[in-house]
């Protein structure tokens, strides 16, 4: 009997002493990042933000140790949280690119937020603009939260619209505005001494019809819309500018010689290179601004816009010490502020992004009149699209390129060759 | 079983051969993991297959884990002899959820372990109907416990992306391989069906054979036992009649030879009365001599049929023996109470006291079927009182049998009286209760 008392009490001890232990023990909370910027543009300082974001971490949680691995670029980063996966050491909070969503979401290497977002009260999702929030659903259910977004917008070569006495559109501006400044330009270019002009580089039917109220896929991915009058209309309309530049194929170069009044552009090289001193670096020769995109008939001045994600891993063992983290990477005001100093995008959290202070900086070094302000802002990134990813997204935009391209080449009727197309595409994305 | 030892061979075999396919599932899963990491095929792999794979460390450990916990809990119960059939059954139940885990943890790439436990569980309940009932559940998990079945409901990732990595020489080395090893392992498990259920049918036919033998020993020996009896029941007659010439001859020799003298006497007395009456007196007492002698050898022909151990002992040794012979014989507890004192009577009432205790007990067993009994002898002056108690069926109307009538008659005749019953201390069993006045020797 004594014994047996004995046997307790020390397993009791024992109990006691572990659970000590555990609760003295410090945990190390890994997250996964990646070095440089993902809109590739160039940028210094890439872990600043996380460092800070760390430093405030470790100060509020005296027992917890954040880690993370360095010098991983954005070209590798997707295969070594890959790897990390493979192997059952992936960090608990990691960065996620906005073509990797859907895979790591579905494959169940990320975790459902739903459940920990409504249970925390001092989490406000509505902070957050609905499109970078969309950004990271799946399956109806939330698997991500954003960090920082970029909008697609329209590049303008002021100089070259000077030159051609065209005024300088607004943001409000249509696809009429947008074709007839291109058939301007495309009509007076042979006339011009110097060289020839060009009306627009890199603008493409999918750019048309997100600015149509439309988009190529459903947000499941189950069903391709190619064949919808809204995409018909989009593509007839790229049909009639793509007219314009009969027989010349417009390149880069074109463009960076100032020889291109429009190019979309993700809203991050606007960013960068528009005030001092990475002005001088590129795009010196002529003076540019960023517009809005074009309206189509349909729909309004939408732009796509890009997100990149932060998610918990399903195998986390700090699931609420990640959440945490997460939350104040996403959403905590200062780190995000931070964004406009150490990266190009566009903070997701409104209040941020729409800060008088941040605009003012960001607006400082730029010279002369500038058609962005809070109100664009806003506008952009409250009506923006985030283009849904699905598993078999990059074959089924490969095969409606594909069909696009042979319509606009065809003498054929366009709509029975997109609906065609469209069937083919239903059938692949449902086999 | 003849074949034994065989089967026995058999199963250490098939351990081997399912031990091995675990292993190989688990290096190529494992190895083939961190190689497409070295070989940065990760994002493709993890494109490819759409699923969360598992840590690379834990399929092995957890299949080869339960592996061994299935082997060993195998060996345990084919090595305890488990008496009882629920046990049994519990045991095999346990053993086929063992199984079944073994399965699940290696993604359903392999459910041969199934062929291995099914020869297991056949070879080891003999029980028709429960053996079909475990026959069906593991056939049943052998052909469905595919990961290509059951991908739909238990989404894994399939195991040919993992092999998907080799070339295709490599990749058919490696299938090739498993292939052998997954018709070995049902190569023998038919191997031990068919020695299972040659060697059962050999062992019913030899159960057949001697149950011939027994039925063939059985009649004769009933027919012994029916000449036996016949035998006894002719001994008992002729003994029956060599006593009663016995008895006969005893008559004749003593009480005729007596009488015959007495009735002579007796006549010649009632002749020489009248003349010479001395004569007559003299002849009288010669008249009773004759009939104390007579009397004597009536007493000594009687002690001659006394019981045998009254024979050899007192009263007292030889209750005592009877108690102590009847507890040996019929293994039966027996309390012999003796608060009467000391036991010398007269030899009738010894008789009497002894045959009484003697019936009682045999009765007791006989009839009542009773395991303790209870003797007790009392005596209160000149009137001993015995009663025998046991803890037997007891009888509701006690119908008087030879036995009692003949305690009965006994008692009668020395003026004492039988009172037998069910226990009147509520208990269950009989009790008879003999009085009998004591005459002294």
């Amino acid at each position: 009997m004594k014994k047996r008392i004995l046997a307790a009490a020390v397993a009791l001890l024992l109990l006691f002493a572990g659970c000590w232990w555990n609760g003295r023990r410090e945990i190390v909370l890994r997250v996964g990042a990646y070095s440089g910027s993902y809109w590739g543009t160039d940028t210094g300082g890439s872990y600043q933000i996380l460092e800070d974001a760390i430093a405030r971490f470790e100060a509020e949680h005296p027992n917890v140790r954040v880690e993370y691995t360095s010098g991983i670029g954005t070209s590798e980063y997707s295969e070594w949280l890959a790897e990390q996966v493979l192997k059952g050491q992936e960090p608990d909070v990691c960065f996620v690119f906005p073509e990797d969503f859907h895979l790591l979401a579905s494959s169940g290497v990320l975790m459902e937020l739903d459940g920990l977002m409504s249970h925390d009260e001092s989490f406000d999702k509505t902070m957050y603009y609905p499109a970078c929030l969309e950004s990271g659903k799946w399956d109806d259910g939330q698997y991500a939260l954003p960090y920082e977004s970029t909008p697609t917008m329209m590049f303008v070569n002021k100089t070259l619209l000077e030159r051609f006495d065209i005024e300088m559109p607004e943001n409000d501006w249509t696809w009429n505005d947008f074709y007839a400044i291109c058939e301007k330009i495309s009509a007076q270019s042979g006339t011009q001494a110097d060289n020839w002009s060009h009306g627009y580089y890199d603008y493409n039917w999918q750019n048309a019809l997100y600015s149509n109220g439309t988009s190529l896929f459903t947000a499941d991915g189950s069903f391709c819309t190619l064949g919808e009058a809204k995409v018909q209309e989009a593509v007839r309309f790229y049909k009639r500018l793509r007219a314009l530049n009969p027989g010349y194929i417009i390149t880069a170069k074109d463009f960076d010689l100032g020889r291109v009044a429009f190019r979309p552009f993700l809203f991050s090289e606007y960013k960068v290179y528009q005030p001092y001193p990475w002005r001088v670096k590129k795009y010196s020769n002529f003076e540019w601004d960023f517009i809005e995109m074009p309206a189509g008939p349909e729909g309004g001045n939408v732009s796509e816009i890009q997100t990149m994600l932060l998610g918990i891993t399903g195998r986390s063992r700090h699931k609420e010490l990640a959440w945490e983290f997460l939350k104040l990477l996403s959403g905590d005001e200062t780190i995000q502020k931070e964004l406009s100093i150490w990266s190009q995008g566009i903070s997701p959290v409104q209040r941020v992004a729409e800060d008088e202070e941040i605009l003012a900086d960001l607006f400082e070094d730029i010279p002369g009149e500038n058609t962005i302000d809070r109100t664009v802002i806003h506008e952009i990134m409250s009506t923006a699209v985030s283009v849904p990813r699905f598993s078999r997204y990059e074959q089924a935009e490969s095969m409606a390129e594909r069909a696009v391209n042979a319509a606009l080449e065809s003498d054929q009727a366009l709509d029975s060759q997109l609906l065609t197309a469209q069937r083919e595409i239903n059938i692949f994305l449902n086999q | 079983m003849k074949n034994e030892k065989q089967l026995r061979e058999l199963q250490k075999a098939m351990t081997v051969v399912n031990l091995t396919v675990l292993l190989y599932y688990s290096i190529i899963c494992t190895a083939t993991t961190f190689r497409l990491c070295a070989a940065r095929g990760a994002y493709d792999f993890l494109y490819q297959v759409s699923l969360l794979p598992e840590r690379p460390w834990e399929m092995p450990l957890r299949s080869l884990a339960l592996f061994a916990a299935l082997c060993g809990f195998m060996w345990r119960k084919n090595h305890h002899n488990l008496k009882k059939l629920s046990h049994r059954l519990a045991f095999c139940f346990a053993e086929m959820l063992l199984c079944l885990g073994v399965i699940a943890s290696c993604h359903f790439y392999y459910s041969g372990v199934a062929l291995m436990v099914l020869a297991d569980l056949v070879h080891y309940i003999q029980h028709s109907k429960y053996r079909m009932c475990f026959m069906a559940v593991m056939m049943l998990c052998f052909a469905f416990g595919k990961q290509e079945i059951l991908s739909p409901y238990l989404p894994s990732i399939p195991f040919f992306n993992y092999l998907d990595y080799y070339d295709q020489s490599v990749r058919g080395f490696f299938s090739g391989g498993e292939s052998l090893l997954v018709s070995v392992n049902i190569l023998l498990f038919v191997l031990f069906m068919v020695l299972l259920f040659t060697g059962q049918k050999e062992e019913n036919i030899r159960i057949r054979t001697l149950n011939a033998q027994l039925n063939y020993t059985n009649r004769q020996l009933n027919d012994a036992y029916a000449q036996l009896k016949e035998n006894a029941a002719q001994i008992q007659q002729m003994t029956a009649v060599q006593e009663r010439n016995r008895l006969a001859r005893e008559i004749h020799d003593t009480l005729g030879h007596t009488l015959t003298g007495i009735i002579m006497s007796a006549d010649a007395c009632q002749v020489i009365m009248d003349v010479a009456p001395d004569e007559a007196k003299k002849r009288i007492g010669i008249i009773g001599d004759t009939a104390r002698e007579g009397l004597k050898d009536v007493r000594r022909s009687i002690k001659a049929l006394r019981p045998d151990a009254l024979e050899q002992h007192d009263l007292e040794g030889a209750l005592s023996k009877l108690v102590e012979n009847f507890c040996i014989t019929t293994n039966v507890a027996v309390e012999y109470r003796q608060e009467a004192g000391s036991l010398s009577f007269a030899p009738d009432e010894e008789d009497a006291v002894y045959r009484i205790v003697q019936e009682s007990m045999t009765n007791a067993v006989r009839h009542g079927g009773a395991d303790t009994i209870t003797v007790l002898l009392k005596r209160t002056e000149q009137r001993l009182t015995i009663r025998v108690t046991d803890n037997g069926k007891g009888c509701e109307i006690p119908t008087e049998g030879f036995g009692l009538s003949h305690m009965k008659e006994r008692l009668k005749m020395l003026h004492g009286t039988l009172c037998f019953e069910n226990r009147s201390d509520g208990e269950r069993g009989f009790e008879v209760t003999a009085e009998l006045p004591l005459r002294g020797k």
